[in-house]
């Protein structure tokens, strides 16, 4: 095999074609959330200053243009980000002080840890409830499995949130989360507390596609011929339930969980605020609304790269759910 | 009750803390910069200004113990208070209110307040005397130093570049720590020129939503917050104390007269006549706030009635339309920012539903808050439902908007020579009943021309524990008088 053909073949191998497609993915992400932060109006003096805008002088605008970087061209901006990025202090929040690098190593853990608690709740009751539906389809228990289901995806996570919240604090005088927010390692037991309720809130969000997943996926499978043939070899039940029947309903289930922790890591805003957790997405809302542009693109390219390590983490859960994917 | 004791909460401390919710963080600590709500009020407590606003909104005392103006009101004699000191034991003096009033009005310092005392030409003396010369006739500058943004700071700190990166005030508590988007911690300032300071502590809590706030009031784990949600408020139970206050602020619906249609007179005029405002009120902010006029400052305060259409009157709506050329009806376009305050959505709905039967389309352009301020200050609007603070004076209230020098006059999209006059009057008339004649005549000139609509001034809320005691609320906003509250 020649140089250049080996070279090619390295060039068109799949992990280098993956690798690839990666890096175009998180720069045209980069691109495309730099021009949207630039299109709508406003800039980062209107976010700070607010009206006050109105009784800046010029030469103090042409000032706080200096001082915000956005007095350069675009392209100098999108550079002078990208370089801050990719140096890892990922930028500067002028409200706060202090560098998005800070911000987010405080931020992230808190999403990433109710994002995990939320998905292992929905997992474990989308599949359970899922289960308990397939076992009789078209039962009663079947249609209380899926008005679970139903429920689960109407009700807005904002009310049930708002909900409990009221309930707990003014029935039972508990509200764990009005105390300044506690990490995992400083008060497990108080973290706990801070985090069972919001984890719940979006744990009901993730049951529902999964037990709906869970229910079909495994209806499909209860009438493959291996499940009759083990049946029909005198199997215990329980072990054709799981070892034949789950075992090989598990790709649209594993499928759905990465989808529904991917959306988890970007979309608990609104538990994160009425929860009062400071995690990545009231970070995100808070520079959106004060035109922190450095904040909004670093997050955002934050959540980016986690949706694709958990894309690749759900590829390699296949792997070892279906050995026939390795081939 | 069994949750309540089965999971533990952190043991309450023997000193006397009080935690206070809030929706925002603050968003810097440099005072003469900071515009946001949440920064004034925490700043607020750590700073100290020459004069102060008082709970029946007189000026009184602060930092100057006493002060006089020359005859025509172009000078400003003060005595400053004797013993005050900074949070870091340097005495404060003449020195720190040259280099404070200086910093204001250096333009590279960006300062929010540099426009109410642009008149300023001089800061002398020495001591604890300072001589304040002014270019023109400004009676109303005396209001113009009370706040946050009016600050005294170190000279020392000015000299060395430390505004904004360390708090060095005369307040009654001592900047302790920030936690960007969870908490603010100060603590009592043992030497504090007023009366001793009884909280040991004060932490203001980050809590993004009202109605979670009013949650953890219920739950014990805050003892104070501030509220601007009529909604919320309303659902304060017997559990807590409800401080509830007239604002200075209003809310409007601001009309450009200097755009087709409404550059016409009788087209305004229609909108003024087909608003119930008693019904905005019911509906927007579920009847908790007071119907006003222009001015809301209870010294100058406008008659809410003295204008063409004091009621509604839709016959009179359907003259001015027909007499504008426009019998069929109209359509008008408005900004709203529903996120900028609580009852901002609903006061457009009910707008938009009241103007609809006059046979005005009001067609609601619904903004993101950073894009509603972009086009209202470029005056980017045919109308704008708006919620604009207010202050005691009603000079440094409108002078930025309706005189045609104003820095936002083009947001107020109305001028005239008799407004201008009357606003050059106002400010050179030292005498109370005098400024109220004037300040009287510019309210019925906005009310007569519809400049704007003016419809409520929104409440100001504080909720407390029961064991908060002492607490003064103020129209203003600030939170001052937490300095005489006490825990029991």
């Amino acid at each position: 095999m020649s140089f250049g053909e080996r070279t090619s073949r390295i060039l068109l191998s799949t992990p280098v074609l993956r690798i690839g497609s990666i890096f175009t993915t998180l720069f045209g992400i980069s691109i495309f959330v730099f021009l949207v932060l630039r299109v709508i109006p406003g800039d980062s003096i209107v976010g700070a200053f607010g009206i006050e805008t109105g009784v800046l002088t010029p030469e103090q605008i042409a000032q706080l243009k200096i001082y915000y970087g956005i007095d350069k061209s675009l392209p100098m901006q999108y550079l002078s980000w990208m370089q801050s990025f990719l140096t890892g202090n990922m930028g500067y929040s002028y409200s706060t002080g202090i560098s998005i690098a800070s911000l987010t190593a405080k931020a992230l853990p808190v999403t990433i840890e109710l994002a995990l608690i939320g998905t292992i709740l929905g997992v474990v009751m989308g599949i359970a409830v899922g289960t308990f539906s397939a076992r009789k389809p078209g039962s009663i228990r079947d249609f209380a499995g899926q008005l679970f289901g139903l429920m689960a995806l109407a009700v807005p996570g904002f009310v049930l949130s708002t909900t409990i919240v009221t309930i707990m604090a003014n029935k039972f005088h508990y509200f764990p989360n009005g105390y300044e927010f506690v990490r995992l390692w400083e008060d497990p037991w108080m973290n706990l507390q801070q985090m069972m309720f919001p984890g719940l809130v979006l744990g009901i969000a993730v049951a529902a596609p999964v037990m709906r997943t869970t229910r079909s996926a495994l209806l499909e499978t209860v009438d493959k011929d291996f499940v009759r043939t083990a049946i029909g070899k005198g199997v215990n039940p329980r072990k054709v339930q799981t070892r034949h029947i789950l075992r090989n309903s598990l790709i649209p289930i594993v499928t759905m969980t990465g989808i529904q922790f991917g959306y988890l890591l970007g979309g608990a805003v609104i538990v994160e605020n009425i929860f009062s957790l400071p995690g990545m997405g009231r970070q995100v809302l808070y520079a959106i609304t004060r035109r922190e542009y450095a904040t909004v693109q670093s997050s955002v390219m934050v959540f980016a790269i986690l949706f694709i390590a958990i894309n690749v983490i759900t590829d390699l859960i296949y792997r070892k759910v279906d050995p026939r994917i390795k081939k | 009750m069994v949750a309540g004791v089965a999971f533990v909460a952190p043991a309450q401390a023997a000193s006397k803390d009080l935690a206070i919710g809030v929706t925002l963080d603050i968003d810097k600590l440099d005072p003469h910069t900071a515009t946001s709500f949440s920064t004034v009020r925490m700043l607020g407590l750590t700073y100290g200004s020459l004069v102060e606003v008082g709970p029946k909104l007189d000026i009184r005392s602060g930092l100057a113990a006493s002060w006089g103006f020359n005859a025509d009101s172009t000078e400003l004699r003060l005595k400053l208070r004797k013993g005050v000191k900074f949070h870091d034991g340097s005495a404060f003096d003449a020195e720190d209110v040259k280099a404070s009033i200086n910093r204001v009005l250096d333009t590279k310092t960006t300062a929010a307040a540099r426009a109410n005392i642009a008149t300023i030409t001089s800061v002398t003396g020495s001591g604890l005397s300072v001589l304040i010369k002014l270019s023109v006739p400004n009676a109303p500058i005396l209001a113009a130093l009370d706040g946050v943004n009016m600050s005294m700071l170190s000279s020392d700190d000015i000299a060395a570049n430390k505004i904004g990166k360390t708090v060095n005030g005369t307040g009654p508590f001592k900047f302790v720590s920030w936690e960007p988007g969870q908490s603010v911690k100060l603590e009592k300032n043992a030497t504090y020129w007023k009366a001793p300071v009884k909280l040991d502590t004060v932490t203001f809590r980050i809590i993004p939503t009202e109605a979670s706030i009013l949650a953890a009031l219920n739950a014990g784990t805050i003892q104070f917050s501030v509220l601007t949600s009529p909604t919320v408020a309303l659902q304060v139970g017997k559990n807590l104390n409800l401080y509830r206050t007239p604002g200075l602020g209003y809310v409007t619906l601001q009309l450009n007269a200097r755009v087709a249609p409404l550059n016409k007179l009788d087209v305004r005029l229609a909108i003024q006549c087909a608003i119930n405002r008693a019904e905005v009120v019911k509906t927007a902010a579920s009847g908790e706030a007071k119907v006003v006029g222009p001015i809301t400052s209870p010294a100058y305060a406008s008659d809410p009635n003295d204008r063409p259409c004091p009621n509604v009157d839709l016959a009179k709506t359907k003259k001015y339309l027909a007499d504008a050329g426009y019998a069929d009806g109209l359509t008008i376009k408005a900004i709203v920012s529903p996120t900028q305050y609580a009852t901002a959505s609903g006061t457009a709905q009910n707008l938009k539903a009241q103007l609809a039967k006059a046979g005005i389309n009001l067609e609601l352009d619904i903004l993101d808050n950073a894009t509603y301020v972009s086009r209202w200050l470029a005056g980017d609007f045919a109308a704008a439902v708006a919620n604009n603070g207010g202050r005691i004076d009603p000079d440094t209230m409108y002078t930025r908007y309706f005189p045609s020098t104003g820095n936002l006059n083009k947001v107020a999209g109305y001028s005239s020579a008799t407004m201008d006059a009357l606003f050059l009057k106002g400010k050179a008339t030292g005498r109370a009943a005098e400024r109220k004649v004037v300040y009287k005549q510019i309210s019925q000139e906005l009310e007569n021309n519809a400049v704007w609509i003016w419809l409520f001034a929104p409440y100001e809320y504080r909720a407390a524990a029961k064991n908060v005691t002492g607490f003064i609320p103020l129209a203003t906003g600030s939170l001052i008088e937490l300095r005489v509250v006490d825990l029991k």
